[in-house]
């Protein structure tokens, strides 16, 4: 059971990892003129429509973390502990501390997404974007690593 | 009665709480997976296997930040924050990361 939540845990942040990444990436200004390139078609898309999939998948994930983490505080971490393993312990205690914080930091985000703030609040907005694709690339690589050292079996 | 709602108070009281309570270790409550115990306050519980403090944290700026975004208006928030409150959430995630250093430059484990 729990490998299959960490399983769907893992692939929640795939998808997240995407949509974040790809919101973000179409709300940095470009100068240059668009001439049909990769980049091009990847940032012209309709950003504001991946405001409720990033949040509602991000829910998921800590929801799904949350699950878990009891499995990894007997299973996982106690062995990193005993291997002296303080980096792997510690890459962890990062992780759990920003996706709590990220998960605050969702109802601001939705709101500085509205249409009617898309001026008013443009460095916020693209500050708080990036604070989570911070966290989401962060705890998704920090994730990969610890399994690939320890998975759960 | 209507009650309002600021996204930017919770983010910002969330953020802040929870930088104090981690730094302070006052969670509200821990959990002991080993047996499924829960403890009240700070106290840590010998003989019931590894504590958890996250949910804990967690609990205790969620409440404190929920409180704030209904207590204090949203406009004086974005008068006073607007286009810095990231600044706030960035700050708690660094501080959190110093306090962690010790696993990273140190002998954190026995």
């Amino acid at each position: 059971m729990n490998s299959a939540l960490l399983l769907l845990h893992m692939l929640v942040g795939v998808f997240l990892l995407g949509a974040i990444t790809h919101q973000l990436v179409a709300s940095i200004p470009r100068r240059a003129a668009r001439n049909g390139t990769f980049i091009d078609r990847y940032t012209s898309v309709n950003r504001t429509t991946f405001t409720a999939v990033v949040a509602g998948l991000y829910v998921a994930g800590v929801v799904l973390g949350a699950m878990i983490y009891p499995k990894y505080r007997l299973d996982v971490r106690v062995p990193f502990e005993d291997l002296g393993l303080a980096w792997a312990v510690g890459l962890f205690e990062v992780k759990e501390h920003f996706a709590g914080i990220g998960l605050a930091l969702l109802p601001l985000y939705v709101w500085l997404w509205r249409p009617e703030r898309l001026q008013s609040h443009r460095r916020d907005r693209i500050a708080v974007t990036a604070i989570l694709g911070l966290i989401v690339w962060n705890d998704f690589l920090v994730g990969h690593i610890l399994n690939n050292i320890r998975g759960f079996g | 009665m209507r009650l309002r709602f600021s996204p930017t108070v919770f983010a910002v009281a969330f953020s802040l709480v929870y930088a104090v309570v981690f730094a302070f270790d006052r969670p509200l409550f821990r959990y002991y997976p080993l047996h499924g115990d829960f403890n009240w306050g700070n106290a840590v519980i010998k003989d019931a296997g590894p504590a958890m403090s996250w949910y804990g944290f967690m609990a205790d700026s969620a409440i404190v930040a929920l409180i704030a975004a209904v207590l204090i208006p949203d406009a004086l928030a974005d008068r006073v924050l607007r286009n810095k409150v990231w600044l706030i959430p960035g700050a708690a995630m660094l501080l959190v990361v110093y306090l962690l250093r010790q696993f990273f430059v140190g002998r954190a484990l026995g």
